[in-house]
This record gives C-alpha cells, sequence and structure tokens, in this order.
C-alpha cells in the first residue's frame, strides 16, 4: 500500500478566514446543524433565552418541565436563572442533568453538544434504528423515521 | 470506489421498496466527495457528511460500514466491512485486494426475501455487535464537530486543537485518526494508521464485526 495514499495536505486549511457569527453572538453545533443566537450568555456555562430552547435540541417548555416525548426534565432553580432582570434557560447545565456531552471555545462563543444518549440509546439497545437527521444532496432533510414502511441500507464511504 | 458499485446494485434490485443511503463521511465536504457521486451518477440518496452524523448514529468507527433497517425501523445486520466486490489493484505479486464477494448477493437476499432471509440477524445478535457509545465517545463527536467549524472558517490552530482533543476522547476511532492524517503528507493509510491497525489487532480489537454470512 502506498505510504501517503489519499493524502491531501493541501486540504488541511483550504479556507479564507471568515468570522464564525457576527459580534456579539453565540453559536451551538448540535445533531450536524449550526444555531446562532444574537441572544445568549457565553460564560461558564451556556444561558439561553427559554423560547430558543426548541430549535437547539428539540424539547418543548411545558409546564411540567423540558419535554421531548414522554422525558420531562423538570424546572428546577438550576435550569432557569434570573439574571439582568430577565429569565434565561441554562443549557449546559440541562446537558449535564441528561449526561450530554458538550465541549465549549468560550473565546470564540461556540458550544458543540453531543447527542443526548436518553434519545437514542434506548433504541439501539432493542436493535432499533436511531432517529438520526442529515440532509441529502438535493437539499431534503432525510430522517431515519420517514424510511419506515421500506428496507434500507445506511452504508458509509469516505473520499480518504 | 463503492459508489459506483451500489448504483448498480440500486439497479440491479429495482425494488422501490428498497432505499440506500450512502453517506460520505468527509470533511472534505463537497469538494472532495461530490465528484465521485457525481461520476457514478447515482439515484439512491446521496449524503454529504462532515460532521460524520451517521456513523456517530450507528457508533461505527470506520468506513465503509453499514447498517440494514426493516420495514419497521430494526436493525437486522451492521456494522461489517461493507465493500459490495472484491477490488483489485495493479497485477501480479504487487496487486492489491480487499472487500468480499459475500456482502452484495446476501443483501439482495435480504431485499427480496425480508424476515425470511437467512441473513438476517436475531436482535440479540444484532445488539450485540451495536458498539457503545461512552460518554468520552459522545464528547469526542462534539469536539470532532467544532474542530470542523473552525476549519470551515480558516482557523486552523482551533481545528487541530479539536480534532486532537477528539483523538484523544476516542482513541479507538479509526475514522477520526483517518480522517485527520488525510489532511497530512502521511496519508490515511501511511504508518500511523499502520501502529493504529497493528496495536488494534494486538489488543484483540476490531474495527468491524465479522462478515459471517451462511451459505
Amino acid at each position: 500500500m502506498a505510504k501517503a495514499m489519499m493524502a491531501n495536505p493541501e486540504q488541511r486549511n483550504p479556507f479564507e478566514t471568515s468570522p464564525i457569527h457576527p459580534k456579539g453572538s453565540t453559536t451551538l453545533l448540535y445533531q450536524g446543524r449550526k444555531i446562532v443566537l444574537s441572544e445568549a450568555h457565553s460564560g461558564d456555562a451556556l444561558l439561553i433565552r427559554p423560547e430558543d430552547l426548541t430549535q437547539v435540541n428539540g424539547f418543548e417548555l411545558k409546564p411540567e418541565g423540558a419535554c421531548y416525548n414522554d422525558l420531562c426534565i423538570p424546572l428546577t432553580k438550576e435550569l432557569m436563572v434570573s439574571k439582568n432582570g430577565r429569565e434565561w434557560f441554562n443549557l449546559t447545565a440541562f446537558a449535564d442533568l441528561l449526561g450530554q456531552p458538550w465541549v465549549a471555545d468560550r473565546d470564540a462563543a461556540v458550544w458543540s453538544f453531543a447527542e443526548i444518549p436518553a434519545k437514542r440509546e434506548n433504541t439501539m439497545e432493542h436493535a432499533m434504528a436511531p432517529d438520526f437527521e442529515v440532509t441529502d444532496r438535493k437539499g431534503n432533510v432525510v430522517r431515519m423515521a420517514d424510511l419506515k414502511g421500506k428496507k434500507a441500507l445506511i452504508v458509509t464511504w469516505s473520499s480518504w | 470506489m463503492d459508489v459506483p458499485v451500489w448504483q448498480q446494485v440500486y439497479e440491479e434490485l429495482n425494488d422501490p421498496n428498497f432505499v440506500i443511503v450512502c453517506a460520505a463521511e468527509d470533511v472534505g465536504g463537497e469538494a472532495a466527495a461530490g465528484p465521485i457521486f457525481d461520476a457514478a451518477n447515482p439515484t439512491y440518496i446521496q449524503v454529504i457528511d462532515p460532521d460524520h452524523i451517521v456513523s456517530s448514529a450507528f457508533n461505527f468507527v470506520n468506513v465503509p460500514s453499514a447498517a440494514w433497517i426493516d420495514e419497521e425501523g430494526r436493525i437486522v445486520r451492521i456494522d461489517e466491512g461493507t465493500y459490495p466486490k472484491i477490488h483489485t489493484f495493479g497485477e501480479g505479486e504487487q496487486s492489491i485486494s480487499f472487500g468480499n464477494d459475500v456482502y452484495t448477493p446476501a443483501l439482495k437476499d435480504w431485499v427480496k426475501n425480508g424476515s425470511e432471509s437467512v441473513h438476517v440477524q436475531p436482535p440479540e445478535t444484532v445488539a450485540a455487535n451495536i458498539r457503545s457509545h461512552s460518554f468520552e465517545q459522545l464528547k469526542a463527536d462534539a469536539a470532532f464537530r467544532l474542530a470542523n467549524l473552525f476549519r470551515e472558517h480558516g482557523l486552523p490552530e482551533q481545528a487541530d486543537r479539536y480534532w486532537a482533543m477528539a483523538r484523544e476522547l476516542n482513541p479507538d476511532s479509526v475514522n477520526f485518526i483517518r480522517q485527520d492524517l488525510t489532511l497530512t503528507d502521511e496519508g490515511s493509510a501511511g504508518e500511523t494508521f499502520l501502529k493504529m491497525r497493528g496495536e488494534y489487532e494486538t489488543q484483540g480489537k476490531d474495527y468491524y464485526r465479522p462478515l459471517d454470512f451462511q451459505s
């Protein structure tokens, strides 16, 4: 096998430097999506506006808590935080409660969230396909749930 | 090189109740993987997946890998070295071959016969073949995606920092190490990868589950 098979060092940094988001904004990464929030507190913890929660991770705020399907996490004082006269949702505290890993680059105000274990591990343990979501080359969103009723081969490859 | 072969398999099956979702696990994105798709002119679902969302969802650690999903959303096979044919490069003693000639016939049998196919594995076998995805490994996914964002914005130092974090958090991911090595002079099959592969074998680890198709 050739020693430098599929080496593409020129691809290491092919891009011009460009701002990740407008000044003062915060970027969240989750499930391949990039969400830019114009209002958030990016400090030791990440505080977001409660109304932004659903677009971030699919959880909805209800009287019983932050809910996704049958899973509801009660809204404790740790999760709903008052700051500068407003209420904020502590997204990193919520992630920690869910066992959801995250990595932050606070200098760049970018927070990357991994999958939420409770949203998928239960299905995998029972040999059920996880409900991932990707966009195809035609711009269509492809969800595992949309393939129900058909047999599917989900196959990966790479140019490298 | 498998992209056009999957199209051939897809056309041969010609079954409206069968779909192929073919995902390029490539931080190079459309620029790296798009022309390969275009050359094959596929009619199946093509996905460019720079953040390796599909590999993460199914806990794959290498490419090519795959899962067979039935009509009810059940996984009936998973995580095998998913080559649709034997590929041979070069001639005579210098030639290199990899892949297999059992996967595609088995896949076709399953598409035609469904749950009656001998290649459908019981749920307990499938569950045993699904890799665990620990907290550290999930965190590695988050670091990898953060690195990709920095790369897209022309910030290589930050990208390298978080790619390194991803590799450290999930040293068993062949995808992460090879993806990163692709962007070096050494390439994805150089000394570093061969050393990793040797360590894998020494430690009794696998990056694919065994191909054990019944004849």
